[in-house]
């Protein structure tokens, strides 16, 4: 893509040289988005998906599945610390 | 970046395609290309990476030690079956994990921030980083004591390490990248190698398929086994790395069955390598697990050497530097997935270094901070490396809900959400995780504060 850029700054836009090679690249441009899908472009990865509304019980239950990872995990660590002593 | 605006007809108007983009669609045009032409085996080569390098990247060097610790300590009896039944489970998690990320096209960080909000997505980015700079301080050290069995030093394995993730990723093409890394990671078989050099009693290995009952010992030994075997098995960042890779590799829903292939693959060439470093461990077995406690230095490999011959103890050695090598890789490299995913900015490997300067940066800023933590004079490398999989362990459940959630989502999957079968599985797994590990877990603090005795 880059090549093709620097061939068409040296060429007078008007001239048939940047006509076939603007033709060339929209040609080239046009195969390369057909091999992707439309959702798998970067342009449309980068739009966020929408929020999940979550229900009161499914939020509690992750909070409390939060809190108690994150309570063994220090018991993991201060274990780990003791071991070392 | 080469941004140019293109059309594919007149009047519709498509979105600018970017560096990213054109790359992967020259990847994408060969898969078009072999299906076109039913070249079966041609797509298959095509699109297998992901599920193999998540698998073999988990056959690092602290769970080949651990199985192999497994083997020394008790024998081939319940820990062949183990293996066996935790790959299967890996094979469960990761197929959601390929599945969201071919429907998608986002990765696991993405789409938890973007769809649960921004403190569930930082969470997971959080455990992430925790357990993969604690298992990457791990794989330098496996890699330590390969070397070490060669009379190598530290500064050695800092200098070998670095350099392998800096030459992955220069190409600035996912490809390459994955290639390169595969090649590497095929080397995992050395453990296999290492197994049939030993000359292990066939009947022995056809009898633990019985499930004998779990080896003696006390409660608290019995947790940490499992907990660490798991931990050796299925971790965060196989779900952040699988799930993220997949959508780089440019997967869409067409190519899941062939994604289904590539884990299942990588699940079974994992445990058959996984069980080969048992075996290679179980020579020891009769010499009461002689070289275990020389894990900080050339210990293992040397036993081995001294128990089944020089042969056995050098490819066990090169099979230690091969796993923490690809380790490092996979594992820095699911960190910088999921650094660009939460910050938001270009996270692939087919942008150039200038593109997607997060994702690299994390990539080589993870690697650089475990690197420099095992050159700490003193420091407790062997107590990290064995604690890492533990921990992993205990942070699992959170991810592996969220991975659910996600493959539960109509929204997102469409018709690929999960099957009835796969969430029973599922939750059966992130049940007996959760279990094993918060009862290591608490049990361990109980006897370190001596609320209970051992």
């Amino acid at each position: 893509m880059n090549t093709d850029a620097s061939v068409m700054h040296d060429a007078h836009p008007s001239s048939p040289v940047h006509e076939q090679d603007a033709q060339a690249r929209e040609r080239s441009q046009d195969e390369l988005i057909m091999d992707l899908e439309r959702d798998q472009i970067v342009a449309a990865t980068s739009r966020p998906v929408p929020r999940a509304t979550l229900s009161s019980r499914a939020t509690a239950g992750l909070w409390a599945l939060r809190v108690f990872v994150v309570l063994v995990s220090l018991m993991v660590i201060y274990t780990f610390i003791d071991q070392l002593h | 970046m080469a941004t140019p605006e293109v059309t594919a007809s007149p009047g519709l108007a498509l979105p600018p395609l970017t560096e990213e983009d054109t790359v992967r669609s020259w990847d994408r045009s060969r898969v078009h290309r072999a299906r076109r032409h039913s070249k079966r085996w041609y797509l298959l080569w095509l699109l297998v990476g992901p599920g193999i390098l998540a698998m073999l990247g988990e056959n690092d060097g602290p769970s080949m030690i651990a199985y192999a610790s497994d083997g020394a300590q008790y024998g081939l009896g319940f820990f062949v079956p183990f293996i066996a039944v935790l790959f299967a489970m890996a094979f469960v998690c990761q197929e959601m994990c390929m599945r969201i990320g071919a429907v998608t096209h986002r990765g696991y960080g993405e789409l938890v921030l973007q769809r649960f909000g921004r403190l569930w997505g930082w969470f997971g980015a959080g455990d992430l980083t925790l357990t993969n700079l604690v298992t990457l301080v791990g794989e330098f050290v496996s890699i330590r004591v390969g070397l070490a069995y060669f009379h190598l030093g530290s500064g050695v394995a800092v200098a070998l390490g670095l350099a392998l993730v800096l030459f992955t990723l220069s190409g600035g093409r996912y490809w390459r990248w994955e290639r390169i890394v595969l090649g590497m990671a095929l080397f995992n078989g050395l453990f296999l190698l290492a197994a049939i050099l030993v000359k292990p009693h066939v009947g022995a290995i056809v009898s633990s398929f019985d499930f004998t009952p779990f080896p003696g010992g006390s409660f608290n030994t019995l947790l940490l086994l499992l907990a660490s075997t798991i931990g050796a098995t299925v971790t965060p960042w196989m779900i952040f790395f699988q799930q993220s890779a997949s959508a780089d590799k440019g997967m869409t829903p067409d190519d899941v069955k062939h994604g289904r292939y590539d884990t299942a693959i990588g699940a079974v060439l994992a445990a058959i390598f996984g069980i080969g470093a048992l075996i290679a461990g179980a020579a020891l077995l009769t010499h009461n697990g002689a070289g275990i406690q020389g894990f900080a230095g050339a210990g293992f490999p040397r036993a081995l050497a001294h128990v089944a011959g020089g042969a056995a103890g050098t490819v066990f050695a090169l099979g230690l530097i091969e796993a923490g090598a690809v380790a490092i890789l996979t594992i820095s490299a699911s960190t910088a997935y999921a650094a660009g995913e939460c910050v938001g900015v270009s996270h692939s490997f087919n942008s150039s270094p200038r593109d997607a300067l997060v994702f690299y940066a994390a990539n080589v800023g993870v690697a650089l901070l475990a690197a420099a933590v095992i050159l700490i004079p003193g420091a407790p490398l062997l107590s990290i490396a064995l604690n890492a999989n533990v921990l992993a362990t205990v942070l699992l459940p959170v991810s592996l809900v969220f991975m659910v959630m996600l493959a539960n989502d109509k929204g997102l999957m469409g018709s690929w959400v999960n099957r009835r079968s796969t969430n029973v599985i599922g939750i059966t797994v992130i049940a007996f995780v959760g279990l094993c590990g918060a009862a290591y877990g608490i049990d361990s603090f109980l006897l370190a504060v001596h609320l209970i005795g051992s």
